[in-house]
């Protein structure tokens, strides 16, 4: 006998993320670098901030830390961020 | 009667519905139960719940958990319908943002979530708490931690190999679950430690490692007991995240730390004081990094941040000078053990 079963599953509602536009160049521009607590990410995002200086004439690199690896930049960082930067990398070390 | 909006599919008969859910990809690899719509409705009935009902919302991952798919779920995982409310129970435990779920749903570090369920629904629903504790046997234990990795893969997206990406991962994946021994124990339960009144039913969840099994079978005081404990637990798990851990206190070892006169707050301070380790021989093992300093053998790290974050639960077989202490995922601070009441 025929028999009708359910899905299981869930399509998570789409939703549109508005980037910033990137800018053409980096000279002059303030760049915000997220460290996300793992060994060396610290290091790592120190010297991308170096060479972004030096190789691409930014003006300032801040470092941020995030709570821990696996949550999102919190809200503190976030707003810090968008009032104080123009260019931000995030970075995952491990 | 409210409508159940889930795709729905016609196969010839449970054995074509079996397969299909192989093909679609929505097992863990074992054969699961057809989930018809009397059977979620009869798992939907139990708990009480509308089908549209939000039962949690991941946030990381922006994921509504209703009602309806956590008991197509339970059906599938093969949860007798009065084992709903506990599956629920756990679905809002792991939907909690300090459970973090981003976290242990997707590490590397290959999280399972033990689930510990106290109060009088364990045993109405004859949730193993003694003998071969971790292993199989019971229907309880098996299918409601089923359900709830069921619930991860098939609603969260959690699906091995793709968002979650444990490297080793452990059986308890499959199903971790336990219940106290609150008949035999003679220590206040875990959901009363807590906050909770002892005649409520509870499911605490912690993402958590396997279950590491340590020998005593010399000692007659808690403190011998213990010392072992605490040697075998001293390198384990994430040493440098200070994590959650569970320890498993069974039936032998539960007598001969409770003739000690020994409480479960004694157990966790002695346990904490005992797993610590000097940052000499973190930095010589490769676990801290930088040189080893003068001072470093006498400068301690503890392995858990405060003796609070260790839960004790007494349960295990009488028999056997065994117990198991459970290192929990990466650190308490990134995902904390959640207790919330099962509803019934």
């Amino acid at each position: 006998m025929s028999m009708e079963i359910l899905e299981p599953t869930t399509t998570a509602a789409t939703q549109v993320i508005a980037y910033a536009a990137r800018p053409a160049a980096l000279a002059g521009k303030r760049v915000a670098l997220v460290e996300n607590t793992k060994f060396n990410s610290d290091k790592l995002l120190q010297r991308i901030g170096e060479l972004l200086k030096t190789e691409y004439g930014a003006a300032e690199c801040t470092m941020y830390r995030k709570h821990n690896a696996s949550v999102p930049a919190h809200q503190e960082i976030i707003e810090a961020i968008r009032t104080s930067a123009d260019v931000m990398v995030a970075g995952v070390g491990d | 009667m409210a409508t159940l909006t889930s795709t729905r599919y016609r196969v010839d008969d449970a054995a074509a519905a079996i397969d299909l859910c192989f093909e679609k990809g929505w097992t863990d690899g074992l054969p699961v139960v057809p989930p018809t719509e009397a059977a979620v409705r009869a798992m939907l009935d139990a708990a009480r719940l509308a089908p549209d009902a939000q039962v949690a919302y991941i946030r990381d991952r922006a994921v509504a958990i209703t009602a309806e798919k956590v008991a197509i779920n339970a059906v599938m995982a093969g949860c007798m319908p009065e084992y709903m409310p506990v599956v629920v129970a756990a679905v809002e435990g792991i939907g909690d943002p300090r459970w973090g779920y981003h976290g242990p749903g997707t590490s590397t570090g290959g999280a399972a979530v033990l689930l510990i369920v106290n109060g009088p629904i364990a045993r109405e629903l004859d949730i193993n708490a003694g003998d071969n504790l971790f292993g199989p046997g019971w229907r309880a234990n098996l299918t409601i931690g089923r359900a709830l990795r069921l619930v991860m893969r098939n609603v969260c997206g959690s699906l091995p190999g793709l968002l979650d990406r444990g490297t080793v991962g452990h059986p308890g994946k499959l199903s971790y679950v336990i219940a106290e021994n609150e008949s035999e124990s003679p220590w206040t339960p875990l959901h009363v430690e807590r906050g909770f009144r002892p005649e409520q039913s509870t499911v605490t969840v912690m993402a958590a490692e396997a279950p590491h099994q340590f020998y005593n079978q010399l000692s007659n005081t808690a403190e011998g007991v213990l010392t072992t404990l605490a040697d075998n637990m001293r390198i384990s798990g994430n040493v440098m995240g200070q994590p959650h851990y569970c320890l498993v206190i069974a039936g032998e070892h539960m007598r001969t730390i409770a003739a000690s006169g020994w409480d479960k707050k004694r157990i966790r301070q002695f346990v904490w004081d005992n797993t610590q380790n000097s940052h000499a021989h973190l930095k010589r093992t490769q676990r801290m990094s930088g040189a080893v300093e003068a001072g470093d053998e006498q400068k301690m790290r503890p392995l858990v941040a405060s003796p609070d974050d260790i839960l004790v639960v007494a349960a295990g077989g009488r028999a056997g000078a065994f117990s198991c202490f459970i290192p929990g995922w990466s650190s308490a601070k990134s995902s904390a053990a959640i207790t919330k009441e099962i509803k019934r």
